[in-house]
């Protein structure tokens, strides 16, 4: 550690190790170095990386990924040590700080690094969203894990051509690891959501799949993409994907939130859009401290009059 | 065989409020509750009881306040409730957390599944489940939408954000059960009146688990902690009224205001 400090980076997503390696950087400034875990058999960007491991191990358990960075860690001595918030590194990352005595938080949005004693402060997110934790770690060495877009390092952070340093790394798994006897691809869903203009979000204030008819009526004339909250994909199996917490996170011109409760989880996934609107019939729902415009009033009776006048007056999306 | 279920008596995130003003959190007041993701915990791990014949225990780490709160999860089917009375009022970090719910664990052996949350409700940070499996030198299953007993060991069906993958382990195993996977069943007033004979144990830390509240706190590897509230800034506007017509125009007007809409050119 000391007046050189080091970060570690890894994600099995190139993207968002490329990500992270920016906020590294930035972190840093010219005088630390930042050593990379590649993910296997992607060629990476390493423009403003110090020292770069690879593997040719085929294992890509969470087991043997912790084993791998722990040994990067040994030969780094990283101050801190940030993982992508994925599915994967979610049980890499905390493995790794119980591995190496490390202090560890999850769910960063930003971080500081002090180049003399290498004391280490995160900004995490927390409870789902609606606070924020700001952790001073004690001396010694900080796991973190930030998701896609969490850690928001300027395009134009100062990384300036290296030479990385290149080393493979072999780590054995010690019999402890569950064994893969089978393995089925996600069916992708053709929807794309983070490119849609406008997203027609609903919830269980649409009471029957028949119903979505008129949902669709209003997300024609707005140019919008369906979109729903967890209930109504994992209950009711209308869509194949929810918004929020554990669902897509979407930024669109305009969310129109239909039927939604507005609670906390779900909001995280619609909180980004530009403009957002609502239809509730209970107005004390908390959608409405969350909304720039709601009405108050029954979906059934308010969306055909919508339709109508929107019709009537001849009004388009912006964008078309 | 015995199992465990991990139980974290959670805080409602929908309930906290923030103060626009000052950012300050609105915790007081907030409910506790045993944590709707770890009721899934509870249905997953009664469901391995019957397909096992297996003793079922939970334990959790709450205060001693909470005792009464694990009616219904008795009456689902778990034998008996572990309470480790929280020596630090839920504020402790999960470095602490685990190393408890571990000593815990090691007093109940031999224990042959351990089964928790993929994420609790509040914390909702992933990491009790991978680092009890790291501490405790067992395999951890994770994201499970199904678990199966076979060859005396589980089949597990996980829930990756690419691919749904089938693993096996031996026991004694750790398995992290996915959001949603098992809904809570429904308990009878039967159960109900089945649970109030069953015993909810409360373990203090030093007395039942032999630790010490300063060597738990030197483990610590946080020094601090500050929170604030995520502010929202957004107009809440809110139409109401008898005329949807005019709540209509009202709304048109307000997304051609914002840019949202256009009219005819
Ligand atoms: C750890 C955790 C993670 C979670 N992650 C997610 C997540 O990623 N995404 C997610 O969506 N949820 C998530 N949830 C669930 C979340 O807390 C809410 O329960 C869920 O979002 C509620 O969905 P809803 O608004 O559709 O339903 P409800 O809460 O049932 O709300 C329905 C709303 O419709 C209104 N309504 C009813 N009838 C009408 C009508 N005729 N006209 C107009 N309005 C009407 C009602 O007033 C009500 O406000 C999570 C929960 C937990 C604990
Ligand atoms: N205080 C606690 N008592 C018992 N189990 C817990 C506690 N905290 C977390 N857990 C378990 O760990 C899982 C994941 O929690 P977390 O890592 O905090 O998101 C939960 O779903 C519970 O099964």
């Amino acid at each position: 550690m000391g007046d050189k400090p080091t970060i570690l980076i890894w994600s099995e997503h190139p993207a968002l190790a490329r990500e992270l390696v920016g906020a590294a950087r930035q972190a840093l400034g010219p005088g630390g170095d930042v050593a990379l875990l590649a993910p296997t058999g992607v060629a990476v960007d390493i423009r403003s990386v110090d020292v770069v491991f690879t593997t040719e191990s085929a294992d890509e358990s969470p087991e043997a990924w912790a084993a791998l960075l722990a040994a990067a860690v040994s030969q780094t001595e990283p101050a801190l040590v940030l993982v992508g918030a994925t599915k994967l590194g979610l049980q890499v990352a905390p493995r790794l700080a119980e591995r190496i005595g490390a202090g560890y938080a999850a769910w960063a949005t930003g971080f500081t690094l002090e180049a003399g004693t290498g004391a280490v402060a995160a900004r995490c997110s927390l409870y789902s969203g609606g606070a924020l934790a700001y952790h001073q770690f004690k001396p010694g060495r900080v796991v973190l894990t930030a998701a896609p877009g969490a850690l928001t390092a300027p395009a134009d952070a100062p990384s300036p051509e290296r030479i990385a340093r290149q080393s493979t790394l072999t780590a054995e798994v010690d019999g402890i690891a569950p064994t893969v006897i089978g393995v089925r691809p996600k069916a992708t869903s053709a929807a794309r959501l983070e490119e849609a203009h406008a997203v027609i979000d609903i919830g269980q204030g649409v009471k029957a799949e028949e119903d979505l008819a008129l949902i669709e009526s209003v997300a024609a004339l707005l140019d919008g993409q369906l979109a729903c909250t967890r209930p109504l994909s994992s209950d009711r199996d209308w869509f194949p994907e929810w918004l929020g917490l554990s669902g897509k996170k979407v930024a669109p011109e305009l969310s129109l939130l239909i039927g939604v409760s507005g609670a906390i989880q779900h909001i995280v996934g619609v909180r980004d859009s530009r403009v957002i609107a609502a239809v509730n019939n209970d107005e004390n729902a908390a959608i409405f401290a969350q909304a720039d415009v709601g009405v108050v009033a029954d979906l059934y009776a308010f969306l055909p009059v919508l339709v109508e006048r929107i019709k009537a007056r001849g009004m388009r999306p912006a964008w078309q | 065989m015995n199992i465990v279920a991990l139980v974290k008596y959670s805080r409602d995130v929908t309930e906290i409020k923030v103060d626009p003003a000052t950012s300050e959190l609105r915790t007081a007041g907030v409910p506790e509750r045993v944590g709707l993701i770890d009721k899934n915990v509870v249905e997953a791990a009664v469901r391995l009881k019957e397909a096992t014949g297996a003793g079922l225990k939970v334990i959790a780490l709450a205060p001693a306040t909470a005792r009464d709160s694990f009616k219904d999860v008795l009456a689902m089917g778990v034998d008996e409730v572990v309470l480790i009375e929280d020596p630090f009022d839920g504020e402790a970090e999960a470095g602490i957390v685990v190393r408890l719910l571990e000593a815990a664990i090691r007093k109940l052996d031999p224990v042959d599944v351990v089964l928790c949350g993929f994420a609790s409700d509040d914390g909702y940070s992933f990491q009790v489940g991978p680092r009890l499996a790291e501490r405790l030198r067992r395999p951890l299953l994770a994201y499970a939408r199904g678990i199966t007993p076979e060859g005396g060991g589980l089949r597990v069906e996980q829930n990756l954000d690419d691919r749904m993958q089938t693993v096996t382990a031996p026991l004694p195993a750790l398995v992290s059960i996915d959001e949603e996977a098992f809904p809570p069943r429904r308990t009878t007033l039967m159960d109900a009146l089945k649970a109030k004979k069953k015993p909810v144990n409360v373990w203090g830390i030093e007395t039942e688990l032999g630790l010490s509240r300063a060597d738990l706190e030197s483990s610590a590897r946080i020094a601090d902690t500050r929170l604030t509230g995520v502010v929202v800034r957004r107009q809440q506007r809110v139409l109401k009224g008898q005329d949807l017509g005019a709540m209509a125009d009202e709304l048109i007007d307000a997304l051609e205001q914002a840019g949202v809409l256009k009219g005819a050119a």
